[in-house]
């Protein structure tokens, strides 16, 4: 009898783990789904509309620096093979260090971040950063979380640019971090960029973590911190005949028209 | 392992039959008021089960087997409580671990829903139902034939030579 009732009582807990690890195996859709790309483009537009208008945002007027975040744009977009997203880069006029999503594929860069970069392969992984909140609809995900579908598609000026707000200074979790580093790494890698240099960036932001300049960029996140997030990046392997092609453009003279 | 003898439908009594499933109906509103506060229901289960001790095998076995299946229940529910709180306090991800335990306490609430809802029927009809081990455990704890250690027959003998 003893016996029996301990096989019974391991029947049952195996029954129960193994509930709980399937259960755990699948992948939960999140809240995003429930807005169309489309729908999240025109939200978007509304919102890079309203924070341009903000003289803290002021779009930047010169050719060459636009011109430069173009090529670095359209070779991360060649390397992105399908999307749904049409993506946008503007930068805006700003000595703060930052860089950040904006529904619908849009991001904008400050001059700033432009500055501090030493080379355009680090921007480069910046920006495949941001577009791997855009791919995983991290950005749309975390304003329908804290606002409500209702509100956030309600058209009201007020709340627009409440979200405006928002997304300037935008926090992530720990998982969409590190989605999103994921996420750069292997579009860098598409991109004939070497992906671990996401990792050189995030060492350089790591020495001036004190740099009030910084403290809107969303990339230096409390978590996971950046010691794991450097292993992860560098523990990230491109394929053996991977080949890093050189950014067709005068680094130096792009950071000295700033 | 002796056993005493079961009882036979014909020979249990409508009122011991209704107190016998009294037990799993009584978890029912216990566990409706004890939401929030899962540890509530095993509180209630347990002052049923004192209560209710003393009218025969019949009851307590079914008492027993629902205050048993209780426990992991009640166990599982305050540890999704206390997951649930400390991912809202602290700002934590709900991973999907979270969501995979989610669902494990909501296929135990159910499985324990539908296992009490036939004990209770069967437990009206005089009959008996056997949860899987929580079954055995009650049958073990109450039908077993417990010898008295005083009813032994102290024996005195001479010294071995």
């Amino acid at each position: 009898m003893q016996r029996s009732i301990l096989r019974d009582l391991l029947i049952l807990l195996g029954v129960f783990a193994l509930i709980w690890l399937l259960a755990s195996l699948f992948n939960y859709p999140e809240d995003p789904q429930l807005l169309s790309v489309e729908k999240e483009e025109k939200l978007g537009k509304a919102y890079v509309d309203l924070i341009l208008l903000n003289p803290m945002f002021e779009e930047l007027d010169n050719e060459r620096i636009d011109s430069a975040v173009n090529v670095i744009g359209d070779r991360l977009k060649k390397g992105l093979h399908a999307s749904d997203y049409q993506y946008s880069f503007m930068v805006f006029d700003s000595e703060m260090i930052n860089a950040f999503t904006v529904p619908g594929g849009n991001i904008l860069i400050s001059s700033g971040l432009i500055g501090f970069c030493d080379t355009p392969e680090q921007l480069a992984a910046v920006i495949a950063h941001e577009m791997g909140h855009v791919e995983e609809r991290h950005v749309i995900s975390r304003l329908i979380k804290e606002l409500g579908l209702d509100i956030l598609t309600s058209g009201d000026q007020y709340v627009l640019g409440e979200v405006t707000g928002m997304l300037s200074s935008s926090k992530f979790d720990r998982k969409q971090e590190e989605a999103a580093d994921l996420f750069a790494s292997e579009l860098l890698e598409h991109s004939h960029i070497e992906p671990r240099t996401l990792a050189t960036f995030f060492r350089k932001l790591e020495n001036e973590t004190d740099n009030e300049l910084m403290k809107h960029f969303e990339i230096i996140s409390t978590h996971p911190n950046f010691s794991s997030r450097i292993r992860n990046v560098l523990s990230y392997q491109p394929d053996a005949d991977f080949e890093a092609l050189p950014m067709d453009l005068d680094w130096a003279a792009v950071r000295s028209g700033l | 392992m002796e056993y005493h003898p079961l009882p036979q439908p014909d020979e249990i009594e409508i009122r011991v039959r209704e107190d016998a499933m009294g037990a799993y109906f009584m978890m029912f509103a216990t566990t409706a008021m004890g939401l929030p506060l899962p540890i509530l229901n095993l509180v209630a289960a347990v002052i049923y089960f004192y209560v209710n001790r003393d009218k025969g095998k019949f009851v307590q076995f079914h008492t027993l087997q629902s205050l048993y299946s209780q426990i992991p229940v009640t166990l599982l529910n305050s540890g999704l409580v206390v997951w649930t709180i400390v991912n809202f306090v602290r700002d934590y991800d709900f991973t999907s671990f979270y969501w995979g335990y989610l669902i494990m306490c909501a296929t135990a609430g159910l499985l324990y829903f539908i296992f009490s809802l036939v004990g209770a029927v069967r437990a009206r009809k005089g009959m008996f139902y056997y949860f899987v081990f929580f079954g055995k455990v009650a049958y073990h704890q109450v039908y077993r034939i417990r010898h008295d250690r005083n009813s032994r027959i102290t024996e005195n003998r001479p010294p071995s030579i």
